[in-house]
């Protein structure tokens, strides 16, 4: 942790992080507008006093709008990347662990999962399931988890062959403790800091899709969503674009600096990924 | 080096067919039916099913992959269902736009990744170096969306330096250039970064090895040692990573196609699936598929050919 | 009502111009091409998929094949519906059952096919309301008994019973594109998109898919020109980029989104006029009878007491619309002065309660157009107020068109629906979608009244005015009395075009390709 706050970098980014943070956790005290409450006659407003980032085309606050979007980023950014941590290990051990053919299936798949633009991926995803932030998640997934089991993959068949394992087998322990007790708990380390660099790539996504119109759906106030609003009403007023794309700056600058530090520090071996 | 292209070939035959197949599954779940969207709301049940059975949607889905896939090997990807032209001639005529894009995004890339990346090498530790350091990440954080519509609205909007939207007059190739500009720097910009930190690692690898040391001591000139030795090393990593890169342009793309409204294959997939076109669909993600798969395959081929350890490995 | 097919969601790309910060002065000159009068480039909102006038999909692709093709009569611009010849010298109702017309002399198709004959408009006209043929526009000729040709250039139309419509939204449509029964028997099939026989003012020269499409003066064409040498279409979906088009310069005219037209009459863009079109089109929110809570009448009488329907048109279009009493626009035999139910919140919640309802929740499907989104926003609003939850979801095209409809699976589950359909200027292209045959195929509410089948068809053959106008009244009536209706609004027609075109435009603002000319 000391180093970490060595690096100018690594603070800053950490800042930015507990800035966003702290402002979606705490949107409700902060503003006092509920984000959702229209009202056309007082639309496309100025920032002022009472609306620090003016109002957008039904006359709500952007302010408070942008900070209950960050609930949302953070919230599909750190359930969705778990869940493919989750799903990706899994697979990545069964893989790496398992017989031949199944790793050599699972591989196939994985790769051709990967060669499709995640965009189009999207558009079909959602396109099956309605906009949501279900889909989504679902989306964000189906994106993250190839890399993740690949990776696990690789570390669990090195692991396969050292000595510890070799040893707990020819000693009869079961296949899910070696992978419980023995090859889990060495793969997991660099994975979770790999895939705490990926959020601000969830985020992009869910802020991609929402802007697409694939994503929450109206009027919960992603930033995606807000910067579609924007875009869409640029000729009356700049704020609303900005108030969307902004925060969507800030807070995958701040986790990528965060992450990016936090793997130099402890892990250099990842820098090649 | 033959053994390994033909490997590296079959497999992404087997890739692509795959993904294919995938790609067909998750299309039959969609709701929603061409033919109704084809001949709109004045038509009968028995125009739509005519219509069905003449598009071949009335087949069982695994009848339809296979004349899809079989057909796909002869260059037949069907006909669309709106105007019954095939599909392949549709995506032809936008795949060169999409190319276009990619291309100029690696452009951009290149054109600023590389020597921002030699010379935060070369000025290794100075206040340089970190401003590089951060840009890199900077804009690799950045969503290029987000890029691609803040600098439609700052250069094209407010400065008005640029074109908005659109690919330019066909026929004019200084006007499509000029159109080119904004929307493949929204694609190459994230990779600005990371060639440039590729680039920037490996030419600090480079500048201590043995070899540059003799040349150091035989009196050559540093900035001939940099350019002539360093830089070409440099340049296998970044193909490596331009060819991971480019299923992201891909995606970039997509968005790029759509805030500058450009044509392309992005755009036409999209398209497609918001009309229920599924013949276009499946045929134009094909050839995305292959055309990704095709540009991996040959950045794997170059790294294999100017790097033997990577051959032995696979 | 024409399906507008929609090939991509608008809600994306909607760019600024120079007129929200400052003037326009362009850093590269655009190749003006309407600069010596001679050549004109207009916006379509999507690419033309059929040349074939009786399987046309879109309004654009009508566009063109008026241009090309000599119809018998067309409308002529202005603000009044009226029609002027085309293809015929004379055109003439003899009674309620026949119409005698009589060919121009010179009409020739392209391609070899000669001059056109009293036999041409025989085929295409029976060609149309053959059942055999499955064109969507049969019902244009439902009453068709035949076409007899009299003498080589002369013939009559006979009907079978009387038809109301066929002077509004018959005779002057491209369904009556006269096309060559030489030229059609030699292609064995319908049309695709390379014309035959063309013989209008304009012919087709170039189609350069998804990007322009060219039309040509018709050199052969002896009669009232069009007004300019070349008319050139590019077809883009979002028509705020065809704004931004218009102001660098790279089109003369395009329509503009409804919720654009304040701001640029406020500040138009350089050298551009923003005309405003009444609408013939309408919008209304829909309420499905068959599937709870809408089974319940009292529920639905709530729902149209709890929107603000003014609210919802002013947010949505910027003020530029104005809210509308049913689905026939002023203009039109059968428009009504007034709504019967009106915004009344407090009379929403009475009934509310006095359905014992306390946390309703529901869901409305939207078609992902800005506009739509916005309205829908708003009456979301509306419901929380009155303690209804509604969710809004947005579907693309290529789902929204297929969500009533008993072909696919939805239909069952659709609750509440804001649908908007294009009109011709006759009210049984209103009417039609909602009688009982329509449930399941366009009739997504699945309204279901005897007596408004019964009026419908006879407002079909009834031919006096003043009887219609009570006929499609009533309609209307029965339609709010069934609690499945909010009259939304009519829309507005924004045009936005050089102030060195002098557009043609039908009374509601579509385009008249063969009218444009110089100013």
């Amino acid at each position: 942790m000391r180093r970490l706050l060595r690096e100018p970098l690594g603070v800053f980014g950490l800042g930015l992080v507990i800035l966003v943070v702290l402002s979606a956790v705490f949107a409700d005290v902060v503003t006092q507008f509920d984000p959702n409450r229209i009202s056309p006659r007082d639309r496309f407003m100025d920032p002022s006093t009472t609306n620090l980032l003016g109002t957008d085309q039904l006359g709500r606050d952007l302010f408070t709008r942008v900070l209950h979007g960050g609930r949302i980023a953070l919230y599909v950014a750190l359930v969705s990347t778990a869940i493919s941590l989750a799903i990706g290990i899994v697979l990545g051990l069964i893989a790496g662990y398992g017989p031949r053919w199944l790793d050599n299936l699972m591989i196939l798949i994985f790769d051709a999962m990967k060669s499709f633009p995640t965009v189009m991926l999207a558009l079909a995803l959602v396109t099956l399931f309605g906009p949501s932030l279900t889909a989504v998640m679902v989306v964000v997934i189906l994106v993250n988890v190839p890399g993740y089991a690949r990776i696990i993959r690789t570390q669990t068949i090195a692991l396969k062959s050292s000595e510890f394992v070799t040893a707990a087998q020819s000693m009869g322990a079961s296949t899910g403790r070696i992978l419980r007790v023995h090859i889990l708990p060495n793969v997991i380390g660099p994975i979770v800091i790999l895939a705490s660099m990926d959020i601000p790539v969830v985020i992009a996504i869910e802020a991609g899709m929402s802007f697409l119109g694939l994503g929450v759906r109206p009027p919960t106030p992603s930033w995606g969503s807000i910067l579609n609003d924007g875009f869409a009403n640029i000729r009356e007023t700049p704020w609303i674009a900005i108030a969307g794309g902004v925060p969507i700056i800030i807070t995958t600058l701040g986790f990528t600096f965060l992450g990016e530090t936090l793997r130099d520090v402890f892990d250099p071996r990842l820098k090649g990924r | 080096m033959l053994v390994y292209a033909t490997k590296r070939l079959g497999l992404a035959v087997v890739i692509v067919s795959v993904a294919m197949l995938l790609l067909f599954c998750m299309i039959y779940l969609i709701p929603g039916d061409p033919a109704s969207v084809a001949l709109g709301p004045r038509a009968t049940d028995a125009m739509k099913e005519a219509l069905r059975i003449r598009m071949g949607l009335d087949q069982p889905i695994w009848v339809q992959f296979w004349n899809f896939y079989s057909g796909a090997w002869t260059g037949d990807l069907g006909v669309e269902v709106l105007s019954e032209r095939p599909v392949l001639t549709v995506v032809l005529e936008q795949l060169p736009f999409t190319l276009a894009l990619i291309a100029g995004g690696i452009t951009w890339s290149v054109a600023l990744g590389i020597p921002l990346g030699c010379w935060a090498a070369v000025k290794r530790g100075s206040l340089a170096d970190r401003f590089v350091g951060v840009v890199s990440v900077a804009v690799i954080a950045i969503p290029s969306f987000v890029i691609a519509i803040y600098a439609l609205l700052i250069f094209a909007v407010t400065l008005r330096w640029l074109p908005a939207i659109g690919a330019g007059d066909p026929g004019d190739l200084g006007d499509q250039l000029i159109h080119l500009i904004l929307p493949s720097l929204a694609v190459g910009l994230g990779w600005v970064g990371y060639i440039a930190r590729m680039v920037r690692a490996s030419m600090l690898e480079v500048l201590e090895a043995s070899h540059i040391r003799t040349a150091r001591a035989f009196g050559l000139p540093e900035r001939q040692i940099t350019y002539r030795y360093a830089l070409s090393i440099a340049i296998l990593p970044t193909v490596t990573l331009l060819g991971v890169g480019i299923g992201q342009m891909l995606s970039s793309a997509v968005f790029a196609e759509i805030v500058f409204a450009r044509p392309g294959i992005g755009r036409l997939v999209f398209d497609a699936i918001l009309t229920r076109n599924f013949p276009l669909v499946t045929g134009a993600v094909l050839v995305t598929t292959v055309l990704f798969v095709l540009l991996n395959l040959i950045a794997d081929l170059i790294v294999g050919a100017l790097d033997p350890r990577v051959r032995s490995s696979f | 009502m024409s399906h507008d097919i929609k090939t991509g969601p608008s809600r994306r790309s909607v760019l600024a111009g120079a007129s929200a910060f400052g003037a326009a002065t362009l850093a590269f000159p655009r190749m003006s091409l309407s600069q010596d009068g001679t050549v004109l480039t207009v916006r379509s909102y999507s690419d033309l998929q059929i040349l074939d006038p009786a399987y046309r999909l879109s309004a654009p692709e009508g566009d063109i094949m008026r241009a090309i093709y000599a119809g018998l009569i067309t409308n002529e611009p202005g603000d009044d519906w009226t029609w002027t010849p085309y293809g015929v010298d004379m055109i003439e109702q003899l009674d309620e059952l026949t119409i005698a017309f009589r060919l121009r002399d010179n009409i020739g198709f392209t391609d070899g096919y000669g001059q056109m004959t009293a036999d041409d408009v025989k085929f295409s006209i029976e060609r149309v309301a053959n059942p055999e043929n499955e064109s969507p526009y049969a019902g244009d000729w439902a009453a068709l008994r035949e076409v007899e040709v009299t003498e080589e250039r002369a013939g009559l139309i006979h009907l079978n019973e009387p038809f109301a419509p066929l002077w509004n939204s018959t005779l002057p449509t491209t369904t009556c594109s006269i096309l060559s029964r030489a030229a059609l028997d030699a292609l064995g099939g319908r049309i695709a998109t390379e014309p035959v026989a063309q013989s209008g003012r304009y012919l087709l020269t170039e189609w350069t898919p998804r990007q322009r499409t060219v039309l040509r003066r018709n050199p052969d064409w002896a009669y009232e020109p069009g007004g300019y040498d070349e008319i050139i279409i590019l077809p883009i979906e979002d028509p705020s980029t065809a704004e931004l088009g218009f102001e660098a310069g790279d089109i003369d005219y395009t329509w503009t989104a409804v919720s654009s037209i304040a701001r640029m009459q406020e500040t138009p863009p350089e050298g551009g006029v923003v005309v405003e079109k009444p609408s013939l089109a309408y919008v209304w929110l829909g309420m499905n009878k068959d599937v709870a809570p809408f089974d319940n009448p009292n529920i639905r009488r709530a729902v149209q007491h709890a929107i603000d329907t003014e609210t919802v048109v002013d947010a949505a279009y910027f003020g530029a619309a104005s809210t509308s009493t049913g689905i026939i626009a002023p203009g039109l035999p059968g428009h009504r002065e007034a709504n019967l139910y009106g915004y009344d919140p407090d009379r929403a919640r009475e009934l509310l309660a006095q359905e014992g309802v306390t946390d309703l929740s529901i869901t409305l499907d939207i078609l992902n157009q800005s506009e739509r989104l916005t309205a829908a926003q708003v009456i979301q609003s509306n419901l929380a107020d009155v303690g209804i939850a509604c969710e809004i979801k947005q579907n693309d095209s290529g789902t929204f068109w297929t969500l009533g409809s008993e072909d696919g699976d939805y239909w069952d589950q659709l609750q509440m629906i804001i649908g908007r359909f294009s009109m011709e200027p006759d009210p049984s292209w209103a009417t039609v979608w909602f009688t009982p045959e329509q449930i399941g195929v366009w009739n997504w509410e699945r309204f279901d009244n005897a007596e408004y089948a019964e009026l419908h068809a006879q407002g079909l053959t009834e031919l006096d005015p003043s009887v219609r106008d009570t006929i499609y009244k009533r309609m209307q009536d029965i339609m709010e009395e069934s609690g499945q209706y909010v009259f939304l609004t009519h829309e507005v027609t924004g045009v936005l075009h050089r102030d060195t075109v002098e557009p043609g435009l039908k009374p509601n603002g579509e385009p008249l390709l063969g009218e444009f000319r110089p100013a």
